[in-house]
């Protein structure tokens, strides 16, 4: 047997493995849980959508109030006529990539449980991609069909030689609105708002497929279930791609497995505050990232709820209308969408009335924004944590018991977690070290990438790269990256904490905190700020941060911005900033040289 | 002068632009603006008070005779016109306090219409005054629509927006409609007509702008949102004036009394593209300067 991390220590110095999270588990939180009875997602999907037929399942939302809905029943027919599509004709098979290329919208339901019903792996794709990026992915998943919003088909025409996809079907925003309303919703985003670029793609349109598969249907062959109910825990059924941002993006391979078991998690961490078919979920964070498509789409999906989805968050404004017109009783989001929604007079002054928690994470949360948030919703917002690799939920702040704030809070039901020190073995209660978790929903690997999986797999443990900090209760902060720590004179330094410190500050909108080269003291802590307040300068800033953080974590030098750099769903990207200020060193430093 | 017919259109197509205003807004954005309520204040200053002042020295400065003055106070005294958003739209200014404006200007109008109208209008000899009860009764008229509209909003938000849209599209259509049926039968009367006439219809637009800037500057507004105000004061809602007056006057009188509002109506749209233009160059350029900064800023980096 091999041995794992902290085996050489005695169970005394092990902390770990004594759970001692379960305290905080409560009466509603169940400490052991039965293995997912549902052998796959399109099993337990055609279940919730015949327990739920004539509910919405799914309304999108425009900016302007415009909206179109699907029930589960027509989620179950359309997807059916999308996997029947697929397999008869276009003659795929079983374990075929599908990519999946749009934002929130009525289709995305439809054509990923179709692709899950036809036996197929869904490759799940950031529609703002560049058209390399798109290549890398498509080629690397080896995609033979694309579905793809219509927004972005001349990057995809652009993408196409270079990957061996063989069939696209487009689709637009409003698909499946009322005629009419979306007629003139696709009319305003065509020739007015010029968001649908010509293209010369040869594509099907997605209604064309829906009717192919309804033909098909009629035609013969074998039913839409044949395919889907050979599936078990262990067939892979997503691929998500993650770390575009440290260098060439790799698929996690998600099983229908990993995905039942992190619904169940999610579901048991939930289960006060989740009422099943009673709830409605805003989805404002992007479907094809994995903690709205593991958490808004799958685990709402089997709840029975209603989805209220919004193609973009962006202006924040885009949300008014969704919030306005519909019952929200759960929103899950990311820091800097919190943040923004506060800054907002049109929800400060109607904040949604039955809202009953809100969920955050994606990157760490302030603790200046949960304040304020749940002081003006009264609902908790409560953080998670969790990687596209673990499907991706590890750990949750309970929603039922007092919690410590300012945490990621506790593993979920059935997930181990360890900290560790560089030489593998076990840190101490309290002391920082990387994050490592076991737990049934992680990932079997990266596609086609042994080293790369073998790098953060070893022996069933995932190594997240995340130092982290376990209290005596068993809460775990997140102290920062592994990779962004910044060292000065010889000290830690975590950009979190910096951050989370320059937030305090009233006429602070949002900040971001870096390490750059220095000559004195090897790396100097910088701050990048977005003002709240226009009146803000550096120099109270400073004073605010003086009385907050010892010397050495104070910020050598803020700089003010109108925007920071951020990701499709809104983290912040730290490393954008410090590459530019490397770049920009190593231009003067050679225009130096020449002068 | 238009036909029986003629009027009847207008005043159908008056209802469905008022049911189509009301439905871009709801109640909550109301309680919103009401909560920083000095933007639509400094615009119902603009409207209600600059606005019939201006109509009135104009007339006067002007020495326009009884049938042209009455006309022009009463543009003067007109609430906000709802193609001002659409300039409001193109010219990138700030959307959502041009609709707030608009539609309160028209709840407004039927206390404040007879008001300012009877005041500026006092010392217009009798036979071309405009009755009060017509005014009042067409401005309840249209706030009917209104209410509709945004009961149709709150009921379902796909019928409101749609019932936006073509109350929006309609606004621009009944100009064209005013231009078309009103310009061609009315030509001799366009050569014979005078240059203070001509002054008096483009002068009120472009003064509304320049003083509606003024005054929203003066009070410490933004530039953009200062831009949408002036936009919002210069233009009236013209076609309103043209109904109140086909439904107060008959034969030459109407025709006479009529030359002005439609003028102003034709000449609004005109000066109000130019307008839109310049704003949106100096909206795009104080853009390109914050881009600039941006740009400075990581240099500098």
């Amino acid at each position: 047997m091999h041995p794992t991390p902290g085996d050489t220590l005695d169970a005394l110095n092990n902390p770990y493995d004594l759970r001692p999270w379960l305290g905080q588990y409560g009466k509603h939180i169940a400490v052991e849980l039965p293995a997912p009875t549902h052998a796959s997602l399109p099993q337990m999907m055609v279940a919730a959508a015949h327990r739920y037929a004539d509910q919405t399942a799914f309304t999108t939302v425009m900016p302007n109030g415009m909206y179109g809905s699907l029930s589960y029943r027509q989620v179950n027919e359309k997807s059916d006529e999308f996997a029947r599509y697929l397999r008869q004709v276009l003659g795929l098979h079983a374990g075929d990539r599908v990519a999946i290329q749009m934002p929130n919208c009525l289709s995305y339901p439809v054509v990923l449980l179709g692709v899950l019903k036809a036996g197929c792996v869904a490759v799940n794709t950031n529609p703002l991609y560049t058209a390399t990026e798109m290549a890398h992915q498509f080629k690397d998943s080896g995609a033979k069909v694309v579905v793809v919003v219509d927004m972005f088909a001349d990057k995809l025409q652009e993408a196409l030689p270079k990957t061996d996809v063989k069939h696209v079907v487009i689709t637009k925003v409003p698909e499946f609105f009322p005629a009419l309303v979306g007629g003139v919703v696709h009319a305003v985003m065509k020739h007015w708002s010029n968001l649908v670029p010509k293209h010369s793609v040869q594509a099907t349109s997605l209604p064309e497929a829906l009717a192919k598969g309804r033909a098909a249907a009629k035609s013969g062959g074998p039913a839409v279930a044949d395919w889907w109910q050979p599936l078990k825990h262990d067939t892979l059924a997503l691929l998500q791609y993650t770390g575009g941002t440290t260098g060439v993006a790799k698929g996690a391979m998600l099983t229908h497995g990993n995905l039942l078991w992190n619904v169940a998690q999610m579901r048991a961490m939930c289960a006060s505050h989740l009422e099943d078919g009673r709830e409605v979920v805003l989805t404002a964070l992007p479907l094809y990232h994995i903690f709205a498509f593991t958490v808004n789409f799958l685990c709402m999906f089997e709840a029975g709820a209603r989805n209220v989805l919004v193609p973009s968050p962006r202006p924040i404004q885009n949300l008014q209308r969704a919030i306005e017109n519909y019952k929200i009783t759960w929103i899950t989001g990311v820091n800097t969408l919190y943040n923004a929604l506060l800054g907002e007079e049109w929800f400060s002054a109607f904040p949604p009335k039955h809202l009953k928690a809100a969920g955050g994470g994606g990157a760490s949360m302030h603790g200046a924004v949960v304040e304020r948030f749940e002081a003006m919703t009264g609902a908790p917002l409560v953080e998670g944590y969790g990687l596209t690799e673990s499907s991706p939920v590890v750990c949750f702040q309970p929603l039922n018991v007092p919690r410590q704030k300012e945490s990621i809070g506790i593993p979920a039901p059935m997930t181990d977690v360890r900290l560790i020190d560089d030489a593998g073995a076990l840190v101490a209660v309290g002391q920082p070290g990387e994050l490592i978790v076991r737990g049934p929903q992680l990932m079997q690997g990266y596609w086609q990438r042994p080293e790369a999986t073998a790098e953060v797999m070893k022996d069933g443990w995932l190594h997240t790269g995340d130092v982290a900090v376990m209290d005596e209760k068993g809460t775990f902060k997140i102290v920062d990256r592994k990779k962004d720590m910044i060292l000065v004179s010889g000290f830690n330094v975590y950009p979190n904490e910096i951050e989370e410190a320059l937030s305090r500050h009233e006429g602070v909108l949002e900040a971001a905190v870096i390490g750059v080269p220095d000559g004195k003291t090897g790396e100097a802590v910088r701050a990048y700020v977005v003002k709240r307040d226009e009146a803000l300068t550096a120099e109270a800033l400073q004073a605010h941060c003086r009385a907050l953080l010892t010397g050495y974590k104070l910020p050598a030098r803020i700089e003010f911005r109108d925007e920071l750099p951020k990701t499709a769903v809104g983290k912040i990207l730290r490393r954008e900033l410090r590459t530019a200020v490397l770049s920009a060193g190593a231009a003067s430093h050679n225009t130096s040289n020449k002068g | 002068m238009l036909s029986e017919t003629e009027t009847k259109l207008l005043g159908v197509m008056m209802m469905v632009i008022m049911l189509g205003m009301g439905a871009s807004l709801t109640f909550k954005d109301f309680a919103i603006a009401l909560r920083k309520p000095l933007g639509i204040i400094i615009g119902m200053v603009c409207q209600y008070g600059l606005m019939p002042l201006l109509a009135f020295l104009l007339a006067t400065a002007l020495a326009l005779p009884p049938a042209y003055a009455i006309g022009l106070i009463l543009m003067g005294c007109m609430p906000g016109g709802t193609t001002s958003n659409i300039f409001a739209y193109f010219s990138k200014g700030t959307l959502s306090l041009s609709i707030l404006m608009t539609m309160s200007s028209t709840l407004l109008a039927i206390v404040m219409v007879p008001l300012t109208l009877g005041f500026y209008s006092s010392g217009i000899e009798g036979n071309w005054l405009i009755p009060r009860e017509n005014v009042i009764q067409i401005l309840f008229v249209l706030l009917v629509p209104t209410v509709i509209g945004i009961a149709l909003r709150k009921w379902n938000s796909n019928v409101g927006a749609m019932v936006e849209m073509l109350g929006g599209l309609l606004g621009v259509l009944v100009i064209l409609f005013l231009v078309v049926s009103w310009v061609p039968r009315n030509w001799q009367l366009l050569l014979d007509t005078g240059f203070p006439v001509y002054a008096a219809s483009v002068g009120l637009g472009l003064c509304g702008f320049v003083l509606g800037y003024g005054l929203s500057r003066l009070l410490r507004q933004d530039s953009r949102r200062s831009r949408t105000i002036a936009l919002e004061t210069g233009i009236q809602n013209g076609p309103l004036a043209v109904l109140i007056v086909l439904l107060s006057f008959q034969g030459s009188q109407q025709q006479e009394v009529l030359l002005i509002p439609v003028l102003y109506s034709l000449f609004i749209v005109i000066s109000s593209s130019f307008v839109t233009m310049w704003f949106r160059k100096l909206t795009t350029r104080e853009e390109m300067a914050r881009d600039q900064a941006k740009i400075g800023a990581l240099a500098k980096a």
